[in-house]
C-alpha cells in the first residue's frame, strides 16, 4: 500500500492509544459508579433488635429478635411517624426498605398500617403464609386469612434466585383502615386523628442470605393493574431483607 | 482536516448573505427545540401532573415539540415553505445548503450533501454504539456473580431495555446510514441522493430522537425491555414516554431514509448500470430499506396505541376492558422479525462487496446472492408468530409458522454459498475487512444453527425466553451484522476520511472483539441451556460459572471496541493519507478522489460491466 | 441461474465425480468431515450435559430433539467450516493484493446441489418437529381424563398454585410422579410466562385468558419454577420451588396444606 506515512511518531501514537483507552475505561467506570450510587437504598438499613430471652419451637431453641415497620398512605403520614419519607408522595413502607435480621432466629415483626385500600387481585395474598402458626395478630386478635376487600397492603418476603435454595416465603396481609372503624377520619388533620392497625407476626429465619420483600396489594394507583408508580419504583413498596 | 477543502478553493463559495438559511445550524435548532419543548411543558403542566395520564400527555407532547422545534430551528421547513409561497430557493441558496466550502461547519447544518449526511450518520452510529455498549458493560457487571446487586432491579431493567433499543436503532442504521449515504450514491454513479433535502431531514430527525431516548434515564427508566410488551408498558412510569416518542420519531426518519435510498437506486444509476451490474452492497441496502418501509410503521402504530392507552385511557391492550396484549405482540413482531433482516442484510451485503476485492475473484453467483436476499426478505414477513409459540395465541398455527421459519434457512444457505464460492480457489488477502468475512462465516453459522432449535416448537418450549435466545440473536446481529458493518468501516474508511485506518490497532481490536464475543456468548448459550431466563438481575448459583465466563468475554469486547474507537479517531486525524484506490477495487466509488467533489463525478460515468471482473479467464 | 456452462457437457453425475477428483476439493472435504464428526460427537452429549435433569416425558423429548438437530446441523457446519478453513490456510499476506484468482462466476451444478441439500436438511428438521408436536398433542388428548389439574396464577411478582380437586392453594408446585398434570395458567395483571424448568413446558400467563399445557412428570426430583417473560420490577424474583414426589408424599403434603386427598 502506498501513501504518505503518518506525521506522528510511534511512541506518541502508543501514548495516545494508552491515554485514549484509559480515558474511555474511566468514562465507563464513572457511568457505572453513578448508576451504582443511584441504586443505593434511599435510607439506612433497619436492624432487628435482639432480645436476651429464647424460645423453643418444635423442640429447638431459638434466640428472639424484634423489628417494627410502618406503612403509610403518603409522605405526611410517614413524617408524623418520625421518619423522613421518600422522594415521591406515594404510599410507602418505612423507616427503611432494607431490613436486617439475625440468622436462625425467632423474629417478631410489628407493622403499623395506616392506609386504606380497595381490593386484592388474587385471594391467595389474603392468606397468612409462612409465619408461626400461619397467623398474624391484628390489634390483639389472631387471624389466618383476610378477605380480598379487607386488606390495605401485604408484606411478602421471597427468596432470591441466588439464595442457594434456603427458601423463605412469608405472606402477611395487613388489615385496612376503614373510615368508620378505627377512626381514620381524613379531616384537616389527617395524622393525629387516626390510629392504624397494629399487625404482629413471628417467623423463623434460616441461614444467612439475601431475600427481597414487596407488597402484593395493587396500590400503584392510576396505572394498569395498579402495579405501577409506587409498586414499580424501587424502595417504596419493595426492598431487601438481609439475614446475617 | 487540512485536506478537506481543496476543491472549494477553486470554486466561488456560495454566500447568499441575506438568506435566513445562512444563520441556522444545530445550535439554533437546539435553542428553538428547547423553547418549543419548554413552552409545551409549562403550557400544559397543571396540578394534575401526578396522574399518570396527564403526566404522559404532557411528556409526549413535550418530546414531539422538541423534535419539531429543532427541525424548525435548523431550517428544515424553509424549503417547503418557500416553495409554498411561490419563492423557491435560489440556485445560490441550494448550493449553500449543499455545504460546499463551509468546512467543518457544514456537519452542524441542515446540509444536503450525501457525503456530509454519511459522516453525520457515522458519528451518530458510533455514539449510539458507545452508549449501548456502556450499558452492556453495566449489565454484565451486575451479572458477574450471583447476588452481586451492583445496581437495583429498577435500574437493571432500564439497562436491559435501553441497551436493547439503543443497539437496535444503532444496528438498523449502522450500514445503510454511513455507507448507504456516503458510498452508495457514488457506487451507482449518481451526483447525490434522489431527494437531498429529505436526506438531511432523515438524519436530523434521527438526531432529535437521541436526546429523547437518553431522557428515559432521567424519567425513571423503562421496565419493559426493548420489546415494550403491553400491558407492562401501559403500567410503566414516565420513562416509557421517552421510549414511545423515540420510536415514533425514529420511524419517521427511517421511512424518509428508506424512500430516499430506494428512489435513488431505482432512478439515479449511472448510464449502463443495468440491474445485473449493480454492486451487491447496493442491492442489499435497497432490499433492506425496502423491507423496512412496510415493517416500521407497525412498530410506530403499536407505540401510538401504547401512548394512547397511557395518556388517553384507550384500552387497546387492556384485557380488563376488551383489549388484548396479543394485539401488541402481533404488531410488534410483524415489525420485529423483518427488522432483524433489515439489520442483517446490509451487513452481509458489505461483506459480499468486500470478498471479491480481497480474493481477486468475481462474486460467486450474483444471482444466488440476490435470490438469497430476496428470499430472506420475502419469507421474513411470514414468520413473526414464531415469537409467540408459547404465548397461548392459536397454538394450532405454530406448525405453519414453524415451516415458514425453517424455510428461511434455504435462502440463508445461499448467502453462505455465495461467500464460500467467492473465497474458493482464491488467495484471500488478509486485510482487516477480509478478516470480517471469516468472522461472519463462523458467527452466522452459530447464529443460524441455534436459530434452528429456536424455530422448532418443542425445543422452543424450553429455550424461549432464556439466555439462549439472547445469545442466538447477538450472534446474528452483532456477530454477523455488526462485524459486516465494521469490516465496511475498515474498507471504506480511506474513501470517507482520506486516510487509512490504523492497521495494527484494527487487528488488535478485531481479535479482542471476536474472541471476547465467542467467550461471552458461549457462556450465555450454556446459561440458557441450563435454564437461566433472560433479563434477570440475579440468578441461582448453578449459573455462576457460565455467567462469569460471559462477563469476562464482555469486558474483552469492551476493551476491543475502545481500541477501535481510538483507532478511528486517531486515524481520522493522523492516519496515513490514502491513495485513491487502496484495495484495487472496481466499483465506482474508488474512481473518485478524496475529498470527493460536490457532485461526485466531473463527467458522469458510463458502466459497461458489473464491478466483479476479476480473474483469469474461466477454466 | 444461467445455463451457459451446461451446453455440451457430460451429465451432472459425471461432472460431480470430476469435482470430487480435484485435490483441493478433497482436502476441504476432509476438513469438512472432521468438523462434522466433531460437531456430531459434541452434539450427542454437550446439550444434555448442560440441561437440567429431565423430570418429564416432554423434557426428555426436547433433549432428544436438540441432540438430533445438532446432528442434522453437523454436516452444514462441516461444509461451511471445511471450505472456510481450506481457503483461510491459503491466505495471502502482505501489503499488495494477490494475483487474480480464476474467474469463476457461477456453477449451476453446485448452486443446484446446495439448494437441494439445504432444502432436504430443512425438510428433515420440519418433519421431525411436526412429528414431535403431533405426539405431544396426542398425549394431551390421552391425558385429558386422568390429569391432575393445577391452576397457575401469575401475579406481579409471585406464582401461586391452586389445586381445585384437593381444595387448597400453595406458593410451591408439588406434583405426584407418573400422573399426568394439566396446568391452567392465567394472570391477574401483565404477561408472565410459566416455566417449570425441569418439566420442559412453558406457557405465557395472559390477563383474562387461560392457557392450558400438560405433561407427565415421570421422575422424582426438585423443580424450579420461573417467570420467562419480563414482568416489571421484581421479575427476577418471580420464581419458586417445587418437587415431583411419590404419590404417598404428595398425599401427605396435601394434608399438611389443608387439602383433602381423593
Amino acid at each position: 500500500m502506498s501513501g504518505t506515512p503518518s506525521s506522528i511518531s510511534g511512541t506518541k501514537r502508543v501514548a495516545s492509544a494508552v491515554v485514549g483507552v484509559l480515558l474511555s475505561v474511566a468514562v465507563v467506570g464513572v457511568v457505572g459508579l453513578t448508576l451504582h450510587a443511584v441504586s443505593k437504598d434511599p435510607h439506612k438499613k433497619l436492624y432487628a433488635t435482639k432480645e436476651s430471652e429464647t424460645i423453643v419451637v418444635d423442640g429447638k431453641t431459638y434466640p428472639k429478635a424484634n423489628i417494627t415497620m410502618g406503612v403509610y398512605a403518603d409522605k405526611e403520614q410517614a413524617s408524623e411517624d418520625g421518619y423522613e419519607g421518600q422522594k415521591n408522595d406515594w404510599v410507602q413502607y418505612g423507616p427503611s426498605n432494607h431490613i436486617v435480621l439475625p440468622a436462625n432466629t425467632y423474629v417478631t415483626m410489628t407493622i403499623h398500617g395506616y392506609d386504606g385500600g380497595e381490593s386484592l387481585n388474587s385471594p391467595f395474598f389474603g392468606k397468612v403464609i409462612g409465619t408461626i402458626g400461619n397467623v398474624v395478630n391484628i390489634d390483639g386478635q389472631d387471624v389466618s386469612e383476610l378477605g380480598m376487600e379487607e386488606v390495605q397492603h401485604t408484606f411478602t418476603i421471597h427468596s432470591l434466585p441466588s439464595s442457594d435454595r434456603d427458601p423463605l416465603f412469608i405472606n402477611v396481609p395487613l388489615k385496612k383502615v376503614l373510615e368508620d372503624d378505627n377512626g381514620w377520619v381524613p379531616t384537616e388533620d389527617p395524622v393525629t386523628n387516626f390510629k392504624g392497625h397494629t399487625m404482629t407476626f413471628s417467623f423463623l429465619t434460616k441461614g444467612a442470605g439475601e431475600y427481597v420483600w414487596n407488597c402484593q396489594f395493587p396500590c400503584g394507583d392510576g396505572t394498569y393493574a395498579k402495579f405501577g408508580a409506587a409498586m414499580s419504583a424501587y424502595g417504596y413498596m419493595s426492598g431487601k431483607v438481609t439475614v446475617a | 482536516m487540512t485536506t478537506l477543502d481543496q476543491h472549494a478553493s477553486v470554486r466561488p463559495i456560495p454566500n447568499p448573505a441575506k438568506s435566513l438559511i445562512t444563520k441556522l445550524n444545530m445550535g439554533t435548532g437546539i435553542i428553538v427545540g428547547v423553547i418549543f419543548a419548554a413552552a409545551t411543558y409549562f403550557g400544559l403542566k397543571d396540578e394534575d401532573m401526578l396522574s399518570m395520564q396527564q403526566n404522559s400527555k404532557v411528556l409526549l407532547a413535550t418530546m414531539f415539540m422538541w423534535s419539531i422545534g429543532f427541525m424548525v430551528g435548523i431550517g428544515a421547513f424553509i424549503g417547503p415553505v418557500r416553495w409554498l409561497i411561490g419563492k423557491d430557493l435560489t440556485d445560490e441558496e441550494q448550493l449553500y445548503l449543499a455545504g460546499d466550502g463551509q468546512g467543518i461547519k457544514r456537519y452542524f447544518k441542515y446540509c444536503t450533501d450525501h457525503k456530509v449526511v454519511g459522516i453525520q450518520y457515522l458519528v451518530g452510529v458510533m455514539t449510539l454504539l458507545g452508549v449501548g455498549g456502556t450499558m452492556a458493560m453495566m449489565i454484565r457487571t451486575n451479572l458477574i456473580q450471583p447476588g452481586s446487586q451492583f445496581v437495583n432491579p429498577a435500574v437493571y431493567n432500564s439497562l436491559v431495555g435501553l441497551h436493547g433499543i439503543t443497539m437496535i436503532i444503532a444496528m438498523i442504521i449502522v450500514a445503510t446510514g454511513p455507507f448507504g449515504n456516503y458510498i452508495m450514491p457514488i457506487m451507482i454513479g449518481a451526483a447525490d441522493m434522489a431527494f437531498p433535502r429529505l436526506n438531511a431531514l432523515s438524519w436530523w430527525v434521527l438526531f432529535t430522537a437521541i436526546p429523547v431516548l437518553c431522557s428515559a434515564w432521567f424519567l425513571g427508566g423503562i421496565p419493559t425491555g426493548w420489546t415494550a410488551y403491553a400491558p407492562l408498558s401501559v403500567q410503566a412510569g414516565p420513562g416509557m414516554n421517552a421510549f414511545i416518542a423515540t420510536i415514533i420519531i425514529f420511524a419517521v426518519s427511517t421511512a424518509v431514509a428508506g424512500a430516499n435510498i430506494t428512489a435513488t437506486v431505482v432512478a439515479m444509476r449511472a448510464k449502463g448500470m443495468k440491474w445485473n451490474r449493480v454492486p451487491i452492497f447496493v442491492i442489499g441496502a435497497t432490499i433492506s430499506v425496502a423491507l423496512a418501509i412496510p415493517a416500521f410503521p407497525t412498530f410506530m402504530l403499536s407505540m401510538i396505541m401504547t401512548g394512547l392507552d397511557r395518556s388517553f385511557a384507550t384500552t387497546f391492550f387492556d384485557a380488563n376492558l376488551g383489549g388484548s396484549g396479543w394485539l401488541y405482540a402481533h404488531l410488534f413482531w410483524i415489525m420485529g422479525h423483518p427488522e432483524v433482516y433489515v439489520i442483517l442484510i446490509p451487513g452481509v451485503a458489505v461483506l459480499m462487496e468486500i470478498a471479491p476485492v480481497f480474493v481477486r475473484k468475481p462474486l460467486f453467483s450474483y444471482n444466488a446472492a440476490i435470490a438469497g436476499f430476496a428470499g430472506i426478505a420475502g419469507l421474513s414477513i411470514l414468520v413473526w408468530a414464531h415469537h409467540m409459540y408459547i404465548s397461548g395465541w392459536m397454538p394450532m398455527l405454530n406448525g405453519p409458522f414453524m415451516v415458514t421459519t425453517e424455510m428461511i434457512s434455504v435462502p440463508t444457505g445461499l448467502i453462505f454459498l455465495v461467500i464460500l464460492g467467492t473465497l474458493w480457489r482464491g488467495r484471500p488477502w488478509m486485510k482487516l475487512p477480509m478478516l470480517g468475512v471469516y468472522a461472519f462465516l463462523w458467527n452466522m453459522l452459530i447464529g443460524g444453527i441455534t436459530g434452528l432449535y429456536l424455530s422448532d416448537v418443542p425445543a422452543d418450549n424450553y429455550l424461549h425466553g432464556s439466555m439462549y435466545v439472547t445469545a442466538h440473536f447477538h450472534y446474528t446481529l452483532m456477530g454477523a451484522a455488526l462485524t459486516g458493518a465494521l469490516a465496511g468501516l475498515a474498507y471504506w474508511f480511506p474513501k470517507m476520511t482520506g486516510r487509512m485506518l490504523n492497521e495494527r490497532a484494527g487487528y488488535i481490536s478485531f481479535w479482542l472483539t471476536q474472541i471476547g464475543f465467542q467467550i461471552l456468548f458461549l457462556g450465555m448459550f450454556i446459561a440458557g441451556a441450563e435454564g437461566q431466563p433472560r433479563r434477570v438481575a440475579d440468578y441461582s448459583v448453578n449459573f455462576a460459572t457460565s455467567d462469569l465466563i460471559s462477563t469476562i468475554g464482555a469486558y474483552t469486547i469492551g476493551l476491543g471496541m475502545i481500541i477501535l474507537l481510538w483507532a478511528v479517531i486517531h486515524s481520522w486525524r493522523h492516519g496515513k493519507i490514502a491513495p485513491m484506490n487502496p484495495w484495487g477495487a472496481k466499483t465506482l466509488e474508488w474512481t473518485v478522489p478524496y475529498p470527493v467533489p460536490l457532485v461526485n463525478f466531473d463527467t458522469p460515468p458510463v458502466v459497461t460491466s458489473d464491478p466483479y471482473g476479476y480473474g483469469k479467464a474461466s477454466n | 441461474m444461467s445455463n451457459e456452462h451446461y451446453e455440451m457437457d457430460p451429465t451432472p453425475g459425471e461432472k460431480l465425480k470430476a469435482i470430487f477428483k480435484q485435490r483441493d476439493v478433497q482436502i476441504a472435504t476432509a476438513w469438512g468431515v472432521l468438523v462434522t464428526f466433531i460437531f456430531f460427537i459434541i452434539g450427542g452429549w454437550i446439550y444434555p450435559s448442560w440441561m437440567p435433569t429431565a423430570l418429564s416425558t416432554d423434557m426428555k423429548a426436547i433433549e432428544r430433539l436438540i441432540v438430533i438437530f445438532t446432528w442434522i446441523s453437523a454436516p452444514i457446519c462441516g461444509i461451511v467450516l471445511g471450505f472456510s478453513i481450506y481457503t483461510f490456510m491459503h491466505r495471502h499476506k502482505g501489503d499488495t493484493p494477490p494475483a487474480d484468482g480464476p474467474a469463476i462466476r457461477s456453477n449451476p451444478l453446485v448452486v443446484g446441489l446446495w439448494v437441494i441439500i439445504s432444502s432436504a436438511l430443512c425438510l428433515v428438521a420440519v418433519v421431525y418437529g411436526l412429528i414431535e408436536m403431533n405426539s405431544a398433542t396426542a398425549a394431551t388428548a390421552e391425558n385429558k381424563t386422568s390429569a391432575l389439574v393445577v391452576e397457575v396464577t401469575g401475579s406481579q411478582w409471585v406464582w401461586s398454585f391452586n389445586y381445585p380437586e384437593q381444595g387448597f392453594s400453595s406458593h410451591e408446585l408439588m406434583l405426584p410422579v407418573n400422573r399426568p398434570v394439566e396446568f391452567r395458567i392465567t394472570s391477574v395483571d401483565v404477561n408472565h410466562s410459566f416455566w417449570p424448568v425441569q418439566l420442559g413446558v412453558k406457557v405465557d400467563a395472559n390477563r383474562l385468558q387461560t392457557t392450558v399445557v400438560d405433561t407427565t412428570p415421570n421422575k422424582i426430583g426438585e423443580l424450579e419454577v420461573k417467570c420467562a417473560e419480563l414482568c416489571g420490577l421484581y421479575h427476577t424474583y418471580m420464581e419458586t420451588t417445587g418437587e415431583v414426589m411419590s404419590k404417598a408424599d404428595f398425599d401427605n403434603w396435601v394434608t399438611t396444606q389443608g387439602g383433602h386427598t381423593a
